[in-house]
């Protein structure tokens, strides 16, 4: 169990920078995942905290200590890749307990840990097999098992559920976390599946283009993402991202929004208006998540509810609830309803906006007001 | 696996009709006739040749075993398979060994591989004939290797392999090695690259160093490439005969005489085709027993990975 | 394979790195050697080979001994070049890789897109055919050619390597069509293609690389050839690796080396051309023959 802290670490190759000084710091204990589009620099960043990549600025320290110059052999952390990389010339139990006999652990303790861990993972009856025998979801428990057997400080994730169909995915993601509650110890988790890093983080960092964008708790980064990028990232579908301008109301601020039929919608920023005031007139894009726009029927009670009129374009049901879009300041925004409610398509309808929920982007900077 | 579409649904009838079905086989047609006549039928042939009298011609009477009798008793056979067993041996250890070792070296980024590697294979390129010429030159004792190290000084040096019957088939190894092992080391560069990254960061989380990492993980995953490479080489050993006759032509005396050397001058010079034959099945036989087994598990895994 | 353990670029690592090329270089330079010798002898004159020393560059590079080659050296009894020779084994080598290439190329389209029962029978029966030491097959094959009148010509050492290149023909195409997306021949069957439509239209333009890499295996396996030319046209229609040997082997008069290595490079060239103009698709080739099935 460890404490990790990542502090202004820059990678390069070469002239293109891969990481643009990164900071990030997890707790012992605690489940922190990357998450970004591919190509964002969150696997380098794995590979550098494993030590499997070298640092060209800044410093990365575990449990107080400075492990620039560290081999990886010596970090203590133990790795689950995306391809597995399992042996393949080994037995399942060799591959679990090679990382223990490179360290020189006698064969009777190597035998009790592999069986240990063999049995945690429901993976007895693998033991003597070779990888090129085993399903997917079954190489993906070895893997595990191979980590989970060193007993390490911190465990390192490289989207280890990607290569999964869809129902194993969503199994192998709650045993990820049941071993976490379980075990307690560190881990840092890289995917690009954003579903996996809302479940499973206790913080998430967002990535873009060697960037981070946003640290912080899920529900944090959810309700109130730092900018554009996340707030159409994290959350599917994406947050609604609608135009609007500022209109001054007597004492408080409207955000303005063209519908589809030349009608202007007036939301009331009330909450915010004094920070607004200079925004009068100005642009802004209103962030808004599918549910925090509804039917009235299903209507957040307690929150800032109001009611607006608008044309329906497509209704998509999903079975748990319906998806209708809406066009908004010239742009398509969906909204959630009840799986029951009666909207069509070129129809008018009323729904419920939930103002408590609204954020404002400057769309200049695309960073939230 | 089954055919894409096995009959037209709608065939026209006659004789078009049926052409059109038979096509796909009609076109085939020539390659397995080519195949049952030149290849299993001219086996039988010459396997029947081994039991019969011929000379100088080929004459279909009866000999029963007596050719094969004669090849056994006949000394230079036993020469010629002694000079495979030390050719098969060295050439297809040194090459394996030197190729993977030149494929290691070359998987550790290097600048200019794609330069080095090209030159490491273009012996593959040429004709065994010229790699036999060459390395007579080279191995000339008067001028060759030899007086290039008294040039230098060293005038103790000899190096007359190529005219000491002893020593001659370790040269037809070295010329063999020279030309081939490029392509082992190709083709184990190959299977190097296709190695997962992702095994060799575990296996360095795991504590294992670079070197532990190749001989534990990395070569015992390369077993497909040293079969390929046992084969095709073990095959060139068994086949050759350009290099030989181009380097010593079989000499000095019977020194360098291999089964392919043998089956020829039997043949051709010594007008003794019934015996020729006899050792041309031995060499098939020998072949046969290699491939036979490699091919039917490498058709087998194919299918494996199809279904 | 390429990764880096986060290491500052210590002392020894450097020294690792200096062995690691000087190993690389080295055997370079073996691999080059025989090149350079066999380059540098053909440049001397004799008395300068007969004086000097095998590795020292000429002092007079000049290219008498690759005239004479060419146009005087003594094929057997016959003085009159290997020109001849040269010509032959490109009479010899470009019909038979035409016609083993376009040949494998229907077999491969039939083993793999129209199969029937027993297809795969067939591709193993034919498949076994490239590893038959050919030893097996030079008394029948001399004799039929006799019956053919095709003893000693070019058109007979045609027919040969066609019929025994017909195995690797096939085997490059069929495994490089197994690959081909068997969609595209239905999409092509309900547009309304037929058996040689679809192969011109659809899968041959597709199979550049495979003809590429065929090509070049066949034509450096017939120009490199020594058995059958040696076997069944050692005469005026013999092929230029006969005629090198003969030429190295001449007993009429003084062993000339410069004009040996000269028509060794000859016969060398137009394989070493193929090779550093298209050294991707030899190697492929290499392998494909090498890993079957």
């Amino acid at each position: 169990m460890a404490s990790l802290e990542v502090e202004n670490v820059v990678k390069r190759f070469g002239p293109v920078e891969a990481l643009k000084g990164i900071n990030l710091s997890a707790d012992d204990g605690e489940f922190l995942v990357l998450v970004g589009p591919s190509g964002c620099g969150k696997s380098t960043l794995l590979n550098m905290i494993a030590g499997l990549d070298s640092i060209t600025e800044g410093r990365i320290i575990i449990d107080g200590q400075v492990v620039n110059d560290v081999h990886p052999k010596d970090r203590d952390m133990a790795m689950v890749f995306q391809s597995y990389a399992l042996y393949p010339n080994m037995t399942v139990e060799r591959n679990i307990s090679f990382g223990m006999e490179m360290r020189k652990v006698p064969k009777p303790e190597r035998d009790k840990a592999v069986m240990e861990v063999a049995k945690l993972l429901q993976i007895e009856g693998l033991l003597k097999r070779r990888p090129g025998q085993l399903s997917g979801g079954q190489r993906q428990r070895v893997a595990m098992g191979r980590a989970l057997v060193r007993n390490p400080k911190i465990f390192l994730f490289d989207e280890p559920l990607s290569n999964l169909d869809a129902k194993l995915r969503v199994e192998m993601r709650t045993e990820i976390k049941k071993l976490h509650q379980r075990l307690g110890t560190t881990i840092v988790y890289v995917t690009h599946d954003q579903i996996e890093a809302m479940t499973l983080a206790t913080r998430i960092a967002v990535m873009q283009n060697g960037e981070l964008h946003q640290f912080g708790a899920p529900q944090e980064i959810y309700d109130r993402p730092a900018n554009t990028f996340v707030a159409g990232f994290m959350g599917s579908p994406p947050m609604n991202l609608i135009p609007a301008r500022i209109g001054k109301n007597g004492a408080g601020v409207n955000a303005e929004i063209a519908t589809a039929d030349e009608r202007t919608l007036r939301l009331q920023l009330n909450g915010q208006a004094a920070s607004l005031e200079n925004r009068v007139n100005s642009e802004v894009l209103v962030g808004l998540r599918p549910e925090a726009i509804t039917d009235p029927e299903s209507r957040d009670a307690g929150a800032i509810i109001q009611e607006v009129e608008c044309l329906v374009e497509v209704t998509e049901p999903t079975g748990p609830d319906m998806l209708a879009v809406l066009r908004l300041g010239g742009i398509e925004a969906v909204s959630r309803m009840r799986s029951s409610s009666r909207v069509r398509p070129g129809e008018r309808a009323k729904f419920a906006v939930n103002m408590s929920k609204a954020v404002l982007f400057d769309p200049e900077t695309e960073q939230r007001i | 696996m089954s055919s894409i579409i096995d009959r037209p649904a709608a065939t026209r009838g006659g004789v078009l009709g049926w052409l059109q079905v038979q096509l796909p086989k009609i076109v085939l047609a020539p390659t397995c006739v080519i195949t049952i006549v030149f290849v299993y039928g001219f086996i039988l042939w010459t396997t029947y040749l081994s039991f019969s009298r011929s000379r100088m011609f080929p004459n279909l009477g009866w000999a029963g075993t007596k050719p094969h009798e004669n090849l056994w008793a006949n000394p230079v056979w036993y020469k010629a398979l002694e000079n495979l067993a030390i050719l098969g041996t060295l050439y297809i250890g040194i090459a394996t060994v030197l190729g993977l070792f030149l494929a290691t070296l070359l998987d550790q980024r290097i600048r200019q591989e794609g330069f080095i590697r090209t030159i490491y294979l273009y012996p593959m390129a040429l004709s065994f004939i010229v790699t036999g010429t060459v390395w007579k030159w080279m191995l000339n004792p008067g001028l060759g290797i030899e007086k290039l190290m008294h040039d230098f000084g060293w005038t103790g040096f000899q190096f007359d392999w190529i005219v000491n019957s002893d020593m001659a088939i370790y040269t037809v190894v070295m010329a063999g090695v020279w030309q081939s092992s490029g392509f082992v080391m190709a083709m184990f560069l190959a299977g190097l690259r296709a190695v997962d990254d992702e095994i060799i960061k575990a296996a360095s989380i795991d504590g294992a160093s670079l070197p532990r990492i190749y001989v534990r993980i990395i070569f015992p995953m390369m077993r497909p490439i040293f079969l390929s490479s046992f084969v095709v080489l073990g095959h060139l050993a068994i086949k050759s005969f350009d290099l030989v006759i181009a380097l010593t032509g079989g000499g000095p005396g019977f020194a360098t005489e291999l089964p392919a050397t043998f089956m020829y001058k039997q043949t051709f010079t010594r007008n003794n085709i019934a015996v020729g034959s006899a050792s041309a099945v031995m060499m098939l036989v020998t072949v046969a027993a290699i491939m036979v087994p490699y091919l039917y598990s490498e058709l087998r895994a194919q299918k494996g990975v199809q279904r | 394979m390429s990764f880096h353990v986060s290491r500052p670029a210590s002392g020894t690592q450097t020294l690792w790195r200096v062995l690691l090329y000087s190993i690389l270089i080295f055997f370079a330079l073996i691999y080059l050697a025989p090149l350079y010798v066999m380059v540098i002898t053909s440049l001397k004159s004799l008395d300068e080979i007969r004086a000097g020393n095998l590795m020292l560059p000429p002092l007079d590079p000049n290219f008498d001994a690759w005239a004479k080659s060419w146009s005087a050296a003594c094929v057997g009894v016959e003085c009159s070049g290997i020109s001849r020779y040269f010509f032959n084994s490109f009479k010899m080598a470009i019909p038979a890789v035409a016609i083993s290439t376009f040949m494998g190329a229907f077999n491969g389209y039939v083993l793999t897109k129209w199969r029937f029962k027993g297809a795969d029978i067939v591709f193993a029966l034919i498949l076994f055919g490239c590893f038959i030491p050919f030893q097996i097959v030079l008394v029948p094959m001399a004799t039929i050619l006799g019956w053919l009148g095709l003893a000693q010509t070019t058109p007979g050492l045609i027919l040969v390597h066609v019929t025994y290149g017909l195995c690797f023909t096939t085997l490059f195409f069929r495994n490089y069509y197994q690959a081909f997306p068997d969609e595209l021949i239905r999409a092509a069957k309900l547009d309304g293609a037929g058996f040689f439509q679809t192969f011109w239209r659809v899968l041959l333009p597709n199979s550049l690389p495979i003809v590429v890499v065929t090509v070049i295996w066949q034509f450096t396996n017939i120009w490199n050839d020594f058995l059958f030319g040696a076997s069944f046209a050692s005469g005026n229609a013999a092929p230029m690796t006969v005629a090198l040997n003969n030429v190295v082997n001449t007993s009429t008069s003084v062993k000339e080396y410069n004009v040996d290595m000269a028509s060794a490079i000859y016969a060398a060239l137009p394989t070493l051309i193929v090779y550093v103009l298209a050294g991707r698709y030899f190697v492929r080739g290499l392998m494909a023959g090498a890993v079957k099935g």
